[in-house]
């Protein structure tokens, strides 16, 4: 049987995981971040990086056993996997914003034309929210910053990723409600979780023991 | 632009060609046998139930009928035979053994092999179930080792979080449903459960197999050992107690179980599922699996696994006298024998001969040797 498979997701989150990797005794030492080798061997566990949004499919589909990503990944995707641990680091929240003054307007052409249209980069948890609270909605989907649509009149509102909040207040825009909050996660492929369990469940109980001391 | 029609199947169909819809069929024969030899009545359930207005959630293809009535392709049969047993089996006490092969449409369409057992509670007859499981995978020709198979049981999990409320229960096991074992446990710890219980529900669910204890526990053990007695299986050892195990189907209510290989991942689940039927009429217990037969041929075809070997198929070159080739061509047919005249493009993996007719009786073979016809059967099985 192969090594367990480890997939990392390349960005924001890479150092840290690599750092909490690192401290449970996992060797990281061949794994560059922005280096041009993907698969990575580092004694019983080999390395895989990869795009962040890829690394939940490659944990559904098997390709990886275990994967550091964030929960904010996991929730666009809808991917079928285990969350194991909450890392508690990379922590940000998918927010629902508009610029301060416009929420009267949004609210009377909500009213005349009986749907708002909103902008994002994140398609599923916006429709899975606003279908929660029984808005009906236009997406738009932008595949760059979402925080300009109601500066340019592409959507009246935006649902974004926000870690501190500072791009939104530099366009001129506000949180009018918070959807989730998002921290890294540890994952697993729910059958290579059952099957390599006796492999897997130190990795989950190291780790767990290092993010409940951090 | 181009106007041309797209020539393959919908979205989230595929065609199955005729090697792989082969090794299905006998994949399926295969399982139909191993259900009829326990006792099992086959039944066929309608492609078709009535729709639910929440299909976005439970991913069905369901439209509106000629009455204006929400229709659904069947996206799971144990619902099916529920509501057929609780309607119309409601006056017959006792066991009654139902199976079924047929396929289930999600949005994803997936083809399923079940039985399901109605019938009283019981250890042994979890056991029996899961040994038939077991059977019926290794008749196939799926190895079945340690780990294969994974056993839980839903009380336990829930008894993991006996000390929450029933609100917070709930929603502690909707989220290991979903997988969220880590938000099952912080939901958990919001809720008010002590730390010592939150770490032992921790261990349960995260931990090496086998580290859990209790009455349930030792009950699950015995569940394994009652089935390996009455499957001993290629390998002695087969099964491993999981107490994180809850499959996605919300009907469960006691003893779980999942079949699992590395390549194709979940390839039969079952378990105890005492309450549904009483959704659809009187009340009883039942418990059964489902093999989902698309993903054990994957996790054969992963193995290197080929049907087992049928007669080849012959093909028949024809005299100059067509009735005599047509009578050849039947004495083979009554002798055992596949028979095409001329030849045959796809032969979907299947072997072939190739022969040449000499009269009503005989034929000539390739390497020149003249056979009786209505005895080449028997002498290619020799």
């Amino acid at each position: 049987m192969r090594p367990l498979r480890f997939a990392l997701a390349q960005g924001l989150l890479l150092n840290e995981a690599l750092a909490a990797l690192r401290a449970i005794g996992v060797d990281v030492s061949g794994v560059t971040p922005g280096g041009r080798r993907l698969v990575v061997d580092g004694g019983d566990i080999e390395l895989v990086l990869a795009r962040p949004s890829d690394i939940a499919t490659y944990v559904e589909r098997g390709a990886a056993d275990l994967a550091i990503v964030g929960k904010d990944v996991l929730l666009e995707s809808g991917a079928r996997v285990m969350e194991l641990v909450d890392l508690g680091f990379g922590a940000c929240r998918f927010v629902v914003a508009a610029p301060p003054g416009a929420m009267e307007r949004s609210l009377d052409e909500y009213r005349h034309l009986g749907t708002l249209e909103v902008a994002t980069k994140y398609p599923n948890v916006a429709e899975r929210h606003f279908r929660a609270r029984d808005i009906a909605v236009e997406i738009v989907k932008v595949a760059g910053s979402a925080e300009v649509a109601p500066l340019v009149g592409l959507a009246d509102w935006i649902v974004d990723l926000v870690a501190t909040g500072n791009t939104l207040r530099a366009n001129g825009l506000a949180v009018v409600e918070e959807i989730a909050s998002s921290t890294a996660r540890l994952v697993a492929n729910p059958a290579a979780y059952h099957l390599r369990r006796r492999e897997i469940a130190p990795v989950v109980e190291r780790l767990a023991a290092w993010a409940a001391a951090r | 632009m181009n106007q041309q029609s797209p020539i393959g199947p919908p979205r989230g169909f595929r065609d199955i060609l005729p090697t792989e819809a082969r090794e299905l069929g006998v994949i399926e024969q295969t399982l139909a046998e191993t259900f009829a030899d326990s006792g099992f009545t086959p039944l066929h359930p309608p492609l078709l139930e009535y729709g639910a207005a929440d299909s976005a959630k439970r991913r069905r293809m369901q439209f509106l009928d000629s009455d204006g009535s929400l229709v659904a392709l069947r996206p799971d049969l144990t619902t099916s035979v529920a509501r057929l047993v609780g309607g119309r089996y409601q006056d017959m006490t006792g066991v009654l053994r139902l199976s079924y092969v047929a396929p289930v449409f999600r949005e994803e369409p997936a083809m399923s092999g079940g039985s399901r057992e109605i019938l009283q509670a019981g250890v042994e007859l979890d056991a029996e179930i899961l040994a038939l499981l077991v059977e019926s995978l290794e008749r196939c020709g799926l190895p079945v080792c340690e780990s294969t198979v994974q056993v839980g049981n839903i009380r336990l999990v829930a008894g993991l979080f006996a000390g929450l409320t029933d609100a917070a229960r709930f929603e502690v096991i909707e989220a290991v449903r979903q997988g969220e074992i880590a938000g099952a446990l912080s939901r958990a710890r919001e809720a008010g459960m002590p730390l010592d219980e939150l770490e032992r529900a921790g261990r349960a669910l995260t931990g090496v197999a086998g580290g859990i204890d209790g009455a349930e526990a030792a009950e699950l053990c015995r569940v394994i050992e009652l089935a390996r007695e009455r499957w001993a299986g290629r390998l002695e050892r087969w099964g491993v107690p999981n107490p994180a195990l809850v499959p996605a189907l919300p009907y469960y209510t006691g003893i779980v179980f999942e079949a699992i290989h590395p390549d194709a991942g979940v390839i039969a689940s079952g378990g105890r599922y005492d309450l549904l039927i009483g959704a659809f009429g009187t009340p009883r217990p039942a418990i059964g699996f489902a093999i989902d037969v698309l993903q054990l041929h994957r996790a054969l075809f992963a193995d290197a696994w080929r049907p087992r070997s049928q007669r080849p198929l012959l093909l028949l070159r024809a005299s100059a006298d067509e009735r005599a080739t047509m009578r050849c061509a039947a004495a083979l047919r009554a002798g055992g024998m596949a028979v095409a005249l001329g030849d045959v493009a796809e032969r979907a993996g299947r072997a072939v001969i190739e022969a040449e007719v000499i009269d009503e009786r005989r034929v000539k073979l390739a390497d020149g040797r003249v056979a009786e016809a209505r005895a080449l059967g028997a002498e290619i099985d020799s």
